[in-house]
């Protein structure tokens, strides 16, 4: 008896053990009512799925509610990654993310595709490939590796050069050293202005390409362009230039006028002197301004002919226009001359309205359509 | 890298060089901000979600008062010195108690900026347990109909996934997936949970997944918006070209696999097509003239020429 209770106590335990194992191995199965959407490559999950609301706004259930929202959505991601193409590397497995499907703004505009400098498109052209230098040169003379630039490289030439010989048909009192210190100065220069060159072509500004690089380098035709350009900088823009000695003035450079043309349709010809004509003759007499330049002549007069002064025909060294003594009440009052003058012209323009022309102590304000003064 | 101020060494050349757009970009970089008066609280939020994301952002010191909404050149001039594109300010104010401003930028001015009201917050320390290792690339998981129907969650969504998503990574470990976010949205609060990835063993050869929560844990309510016009979104959408893969037009592949390639040609008038020429099948010049006077006196049919 004792034995079969044993037994079944074990056989219990066996069938505990066996329930256990199997919950352990829980399903990978996720169900839902609306499928889920993945962006694999950003590991993004999306669950269109109508929430239960009683479950999200009670704090008690919510974290359970979440964590299982959470937990599903994160299992059938990783059911969609576990079967990705993977490869194993290190002991460990890799998988392959897919492109991202989400759209995320960039963080910088997309650059531009950069014009190719000149030696670019001539190397092109030829079919040149960048060869890789070594650091290291070896030097015959000092029979040991050089660096190919560099601080060691300088000292390295001065130890080689410590003298040098004076060729035959060179000057005897000429000094060498700075002569090639001289040359190595526009070397450099030559390489900055066309670095520089090369910035200015692709930001579509205009350089001129001669007087800079040297006169060795120059062809004829450079020449001439620069006898052009340095006769076109002068006051008169070359025309009243004298010429030099023996010196040819380059034809054909310099922009050259454009002529319109004589024959053909008039139409534009005949558009452009009538606009002319438009602005010179004036039919139309503009009231207001020929009111207000009146009246403040008439002002100006009255003023002068008060204080007894002559009337000043340029501008007084107070400097401003001439201000009646309205003006100066006005502003006295504080409330500016524009608002004083502006309660005078509407009595005038009543007054217009009535009949005749209102002149008199009137006072003129608004500037009518900006003619006034300077019309 | 066309400069008239060259770089004096190749240590700043490669900074400005880094700095540069590129076709590939760089992960994007994420500036931490807080102001002066914000309190422990909203200090502690921006430190949690700071070690969230602490490969690629950089936590600044108490910043001078920031109105990111009435003014946002400080920030922009601040995300362009340190070349981030995306930034979260916290802030605590009677008006606007625990909050937290979270923006992005493009080409280093504003693009969209959105303000959150934090409650309910459980950071870190709250959870004791073992954490994740740094720089982890988390899972994403945003429920809620909201984030697809209102404007306003929908761009939300599209922050937190720019803000969260980390690299852009193309090979993962398997081992590695560690971090799961969570992002409900119901119809007033958006609730954001952190969840640590347990592997566990199924019967099959894909794991069962359980998790265990780990903070920082808040619930967002969305306060102001200040989102990108269209035609701003549009132009920071775009794609480099070489990133499209484009249809190859005209080309096939046979059974056998040899490239067949297919030619578009103009119409050719066969009759003036150059061809050996048969001297037998020549009209002579007595038969020409014959032919023609028939042509005169009779009616000209007009001739069919068949066209292919």
């Amino acid at each position: 008896m004792a034995a079969t209770e044993d037994q079944l106590a074990r056989l219990s335990k066996v069938k505990d053990i066996i329930t256990k194992a199997s919950q352990e191995l829980k399903s990978i199965e996720v169900n839902r009512e609306i499928d889920l959407e993945f962006d694999v490559g950003n590991l993004l999950v999306t669950d269109k799925n109508t929430l239960d609301e009683e479950a999200v706004y009670d704090p008690d259930t919510r974290p359970a509610y979440l964590q299982s929202l959470a937990r599903d959505g994160i299992q059938a991601l990783m059911s969609k990654v576990w079967d990705l193409p993977s490869h194993t590397e290190d002991n460990a497995v890799f998988v392959t993310l897919p492109k991202t499907t989400t759209v995320l703004p960039r963080e910088k505009p997309v650059p531009k595709e950069k014009a190719l400098t000149k030696w670019e498109q001539f190397a092109r052209d030829k079919g040149l490939t960048k060869k890789k230098k070594d650091k290291k040169v070896w030097d015959h003379i000092l029979k040991r590796w050089v660096p190919r630039f560099g601080m060691k490289k300088v000292q390295a030439d001065k130890e080689k050069n410590w003298v040098k010989e004076v060729p035959g048909n060179v000057d005897p009192y000429e000094d060498m050293f700075a002569k090639e210190k001289e040359l190595k100065r526009e070397r450099v220069a030559k390489n900055e202005y066309q670095r520089l060159r090369n910035i200015a072509k692709s930001r579509k500004l205009k350089v001129p390409n001669v007087g800079v690089t040297g006169n060795d380098l120059a062809t004829s035709k450079d020449l001439g362009v620069a006898m052009h350009h340095s006769r076109f900088a002068t006051a008169s823009k070359g025309k009243f230039q004298p010429t030099l000695p023996n010196e040819q003035v380059p034809k054909g450079l310099g922009k050259k006028r454009k002529h319109e043309q004589i024959t053909g349709d008039g139409r534009a010809e005949k558009k452009r002197y009538m606009e002319v004509l438009k602005k010179v003759e004036k039919n139309e007499l503009n009231l207001s301004t020929a009111v207000h330049k009146q009246i403040r002549e008439e002002n100006i007069e009255a003023d002068l002919a008060k204080k007894g002064g002559k009337k000043q025909l340029r501008r007084s060294k107070a400097g401003g226009r001439h201000r009646t003594r309205s003006d100066h009440r006005a502003s006295k009052l504080g409330k500016g001359i524009h608002e004083s003058r502006k309660q005078k012209i509407s009595k005038i323009k009543a007054k217009q309205e009535t009949g005749g022309l209102g002149l008199g102590k009137g006072r003129r304000t608004e500037r009518t359509g900006g003619k006034g003064k300077k019309g | 890298m066309q400069r008239v101020v060259k770089p004096k060494n190749p240590r700043a050349k490669r900074a400005l060089v880094k700095r540069e757009p590129k076709i590939i970009e760089n992960t994007k970089q994420c500036l931490f901000l807080h102001g002066k008066k914000t309190g422990e609280f909203m200090r502690k939020c921006i430190k949690d979600i700071y070690a969230l994301k602490r490969q690629d952002s950089k936590l600044l010191q108490s910043q001078d008062q920031l109105l990111p909404f009435e003014d946002i050149l400080p920030v922009e001039r601040l995300a362009h010195e340190h070349d981030a594109s995306l930034f979260a300010y916290a802030t605590h104010s009677k008006k606007r108690p625990n909050n937290l401003i979270l923006g992005r930028m493009f080409n280093h001015h504003i693009l969209d900026l959105i303000e959150l009201g934090v409650d309910n917050y459980l950071g870190l320390e709250d959870f004791k347990n073992k954490k994740i290792t740094v720089g982890n690339k988390p899972c994403m998981v945003f429920c809620g109909t909201q984030f697809e129907d209102l404007v306003d969650y929908k761009n939300l969504k599209n922050i937190l996934i720019d803000f969260f998503r980390g690299v852009e990574a193309t090979d993962v470990r398997l081992q590695g997936f560690e971090h799961a976010l969570l992002f409900t949205a119901t119809d007033d609060t958006i609730y954001m949970r952190s969840y640590k990835i347990l592997l566990k063993k199924s019967g099959t050869r894909i794991p069962r997944v359980e998790l265990e929560e780990i903070g920082p844990c808040m619930d967002l309510k969305i306060r102001r918006t200040k989102f990108a016009s269209d035609d701003l979104k549009k132009k920071a959408c775009r794609q480099p070209k070489h990133l499209k893969i484009g249809k190859k037009k005209n080309q096939s592949r046979d059974v056998f696999g040899t490239k067949l390639g297919r030619i578009h040609m103009t119409k050719q008038d066969l009759g003036q097509l150059q061809t050996r020429k048969m001297k037998a099948l020549k009209k002579s010049s007595a038969k020409a003239k014959a032919t023609n006077n028939e042509a005169s006196t009779s009616t000209a049919e007009p001739m069919e020429v068949s066209q292919e």
